[in-house]
């Protein structure tokens, strides 16, 4: 039986110790009908555990000066900690006890219930995470990650205690977790906090394989551009995200992509950035990237242009993203990204908090150890022929779904919708 | 070249008995460096302060400073537009830049191998930059872009934005960093160039260097490419004191929002001032952790709220102590107001136990380290102190003086400072249907 990923990686710089302890089996994993199940369990099992409620448990890491949080991304579960060193084994013990003995309360879940379509109102009141909200839901039609960890406002009243109970049971078994840790301990105080961590959960559960997406597969409608226009108030810019389903993390062309995102919108100096930003001042910002999962996920752009001027940057955006995917980059933009991104590696490596959560999310999206810090190195060695081979092979600019939030009769007349693929919706739809 | 430099003040930045050696050094100029050896990483964080914020604008020229964090990576005489970016990521690194009211600051990381282009980059774009008319309307049409993106459609933005101007009627505090769009529409080119040829000066500047570097090789560089700039005349810095707000000033406007938003200011010392400690312990009881009084109050036991926040602006002059509220679905911001003055007044009422104060002590101490964790951070905790309180040892007191904060400091404290007169509160609410027609009501 197999057991943990363990990633350990001392620093004694400050007087602090960092821990993760991802659990796979994500939002992506919650079922059909029932979004948000994962989100809610790993909430109600931080309010309360052990011989604590959710007050002593929260005084008890207030007066330590620790937190213990809980987050929930498409692939895992993650209770992560932080910790004065001399307070460790105290915090670990009670991170241990959500893990292994939460209580369950009935009266959390119920307030759970009351409070998560609360955080729905809050994103609607901010126009990225909409947009990003409705661009996840509406790009690939069926898909696992199309379901954000919230759930809906319907899915969250269907989510039962025993439910969530029983698959916290079934995904928090030693064989199912990757536990990071960091900072200010030595060797023997590493080994005695991971075998502290274990001692109370099973070696294996019901389940003996990684909980894994219940689809990935539906890739969305070929045939045309999509574009959904969400209406909101009184905007006076529009939130844009343009994409599609692209390939997984870890694909034997993740570094090619990884150059051409860079050059595309990865960098101050990449195309969108110039385009958009720089010559025309349209948005403050631009940007795309391939989005880092266990799974195929979605290669995503993203700006926020004037209301005024919408349009043009879509259909500017698409256009540009079409040569890119027919004419891939020039060999000078290769070398330049390739010299950007072999160089940048030492930043997202230096210090032990940031090497100990890079080893875990290889762990969790199922590359092999050390992937993202070696990434570098096949960076290195891609030619810029197999980069525009990539783009021709990965990049979609026929099949893209577009995303605008804004005010419907600002911009829908001037957004790039000529094959009458065009919907709006309002904004509190979804 | 060492010798040219004068070794001004010395200090250690870290855990007792394993902290970094903080060095500043003054060049005849008048530029500052601050220095800390940290080889943890092949990397060093090069920083640029300069003691220039949006609190050294004029009326009717807002914006001006942020203005300067967009251009300053435009065309200088050596250096064609776009090239300064292209030469920093070109070795993996990465440039920023930061504005507030108090100080400005240039941000680059890079590989320890290429700290010489950072010091030849800034020290170029701090005497040679090309201010014409094409570059700065272009950076104008991305200011603008920017400030609908976080205030025009940002309802957090705007709360924000409308608290300091409404909270200060005197001090330049009172407009936005960003500054207001017509001034930043309006901006004109001379006074453009003035302000740059007034503020970018070696003497009114601060290299901090953090990372794996040679020191010595570190100030040759910086005396090969800052010694021969000239220092600059810096304008006299009136003090501007606020006049002492007597009564509670409060702004509602509907937003498309769901429910009521809410941020509420109380005038608070500055930060060197001795009451700031005890302000910093104020704020983590009142709203600084999962325990802390008004999340109990507001989020779990009333569920009157989806999220409580306090902060306390870290300025240079008296700022304000915040908090930030989202009301949850039938609950408004009229029976926030109250639940946070009962929960002050109980403060005022009865000291906070002993244990309590601790708690809030523990949770500083965490967050005093996380901020150093790296040497962006360190440099970042280094420049702020330096620049906007004129000494980067002070952030080595915080742990002294958050120590020595006492229960009975955080009554007094909570009855001389959170008080309804001395506060203004912002409110937004959901837009009614026919909210075409409302508008700002401001009551005071």
């Amino acid at each position: 039986m197999a057991g943990p990923t363990i990633i350990i990686e001392p620093s004694h710089d400050t007087p602090l110790v960092w821990f993760d302890v991802s659990i796979r089996g994500g939002a992506a994993a919650d079922p059909r009908g029932v979004e948000g199940l994962h989100r809610h369990v790993a909430l109600l099992a931080r309010r309360g555990a052990g011989r604590r409620d959710r007050s002593e448990l929260d005084e008890t890491l207030d007066n330590l000066g620790a937190a213990v949080d809980v987050g929930v991304s498409r692939d895992a579960v993650t209770v992560s900690g932080l910790a004065l060193s001399r307070h460790i084994d105290a915090v670990i013990d009670l991170a241990a006890d959500i893990l292994a003995e939460p209580r369950w309360s009935e009266d959390e879940h119920a307030r759970l219930l009351r409070e998560t379509p609360q955080v729905l109102d809050e994103i609607r009141d901010d126009d990225s995470a909409l947009a990003t909200r409705w661009f996840d839901w509406v790009c690939t039609p069926g898909h696992a990650y199309g379901r954000t960890s919230l759930g809906t406002e319907a899915s969250i009243q269907r989510i039962e205690r025993s439910a969530a109970i029983d698959l916290w049971r079934s995904e928090v078994t030693a064989d199912n977790l990757v536990i990071g840790l960091a900072g200010d301990v030595d060797e023997a105080t590493s080994s005695r906090i991971v075998a502290r961590l274990l001692e109370r959960i099973p070696a294996a559960g019901k389940r003996s394989v990684i909980a894994e997406p219940t689809s990935t597969a539906a890739p969305g409608p070929n045939g045309g551009r999509r574009l959904i226009l969400v209406d909101k108030p009184d905007r006076t810019q529009a939130q844009l995200r343009i994409g599609h389903l692209s390939i997984r993390y870890g694909h034997q062309d993740t570094a090619a992509i990884a150059i051409a995102e860079a050059i595309f919108g990865g960098m101050f100096s990449s195309r969108l950035m110039q385009e958009i930003r720089v010559k025309r001042g349209w948005s403050y910002g631009a940007g795309c990237a391939l989005r880092r999962s266990r799974k195929p996920h979605w290669f995503e752009m993203w700006l926020a242009p004037g209301a005024a001027v919408a349009g043009e940057a879509a259909k500017l955006t698409l256009d540009m993203y079409a040569e890119l995917a027919e004419h891939g980059p020039t060999d000078a933009e290769v070398d330049f990204a390739r010299s950007y991104l072999v160089g940048a590696m030492p930043f997202q490596s230096a210090t032990a908090r940031s090497r100990m959560q890079l080893a875990v999310r290889d762990a969790v999206l199922g590359v092999a150890p050390g992937y993202t810090m070696g990434l570098a190195q096949l960076v290195g060695e891609v030619s810029a022929s197999e980069v525009r081979r990539a783009c021709a092979a990965h990049l979609r600019p026929e099949n893209t779904m577009t995303v605008a939030v804004s005010t419907a009769s600002l911009i829908r007349e001037h957004l790039p919708s000529e094959d009458g693929t065009l919907m709006v919706v309002a904004h509190d739809a979804y | 070249m060492k010798s040219a430099w004068q070794l001004e003040a010395e200090a250690s930045i870290g855990p007792a008995g394993r902290g970094h050696a903080v060095k500043r050094f003054r060049l005849s100029n008048g530029l500052g460096v601050i220095t800390v050896i940290d080889r943890r990483a092949p990397i060093v964080a090069l920083q640029t302060w300069f003691r220039v914020g949006s609190r050294h604008e004029r009326p009717g020229a807002t914006g001006m400073a942020h203005l300067f964090e967009h251009l300053m990576f435009g065309q200088t005489e050596q250096l064609p537009p776009g090239e300064f970016d292209r030469l920093v990521e070109r070795t993996g690194g990465e440039s920023n830049a930061a504005t507030w009211v108090d100080w400005t600051y240039y941000r680059l990381s890079l590989p320890t191998r290429d700290l010489p282009l950072g010091i030849r980059l800034e020290s170029e774009r701090m005497q040679h930059l090309v201010l014409e008319h094409t570059p700065v309307e272009a950076e104008r049409d991305v200011v603008t872009n920017e400030r609908r993106e976080r205030v025009e459609d940002d309802v957090d933005g705007w709360l924000d934005e409308q608290l300091m101007a409404q909270a200060f009627t005197a001090h330049p505090y009172r407009w936005p960093t960003i500054g207001w769009m017509e001034d930043i529409r309006a901006l004109a080119l001379p006074e453009i160039r003035s302000f740059y040829r007034t503020w970018y000066a070696p003497n009114n500047a601060t290299i901090v260097c953090v990372g794996d570097f040679d020191e010595e090789a570190l100030l040759d560089l910086v005396s090969s490419a800052y010694g021969g700039i000239e220092p600059a005349q810096m304008p006299d810095a009136p003090k501007i004191v606020e006049p002492e707000q007597t009564r509670e000033r409060i702004v509602r406007a509907p937003k498309p929002i769901a429910t009521d938003r809410l941020l509420v200011g109380y005038k608070a010392p500055g930060q060197d001032e001795p009451d700031w400690a005890t302000l910093e312990i104020i704020a983590t009881l009142l709203a600084g952790c999962p325990s802390a009084r008004l999340y109990r109050r507001l989020v779990i036991e009333r569920e009157a709220a989806s999220s409580v926040d306090a902060q306390l602006t870290p300025f240079a002059d008296p700022s304000l102590l915040r908090l930030a509220v989202t009301t949850t679905r039938g609950h408004d911001a009229d029976e926030v107001l109250a639940v946070i003055d009962a929960e002050i007044a109980a403060m005022a009422k009865d000291p906070p136990t002993k244990a309590e104060v601790e708690k809030a002590k523990a949770i500083a101490e965490t967050d005093f380290w996380t901020s150093l964790v790296d040497v962006d951070g360190k440099a970042e905790a280094l420049g702020h102190y330096e620049t906007a309180l004129g000494d980067f040892r002070k952030v080595t007191t915080i742990a002294e003086r958050l120590a020595a904060v006492t229960a009975e400091d955080v009554a007094r404290v909570v009855r001389s400072t959170l008080i309804p007169s001395r506060r203004t509160v912002v409110i937004a609410q959901p837009e009614s249907d026919d909210a075409a027609d409302d508008g700002e009501e401001t009551d005071d």
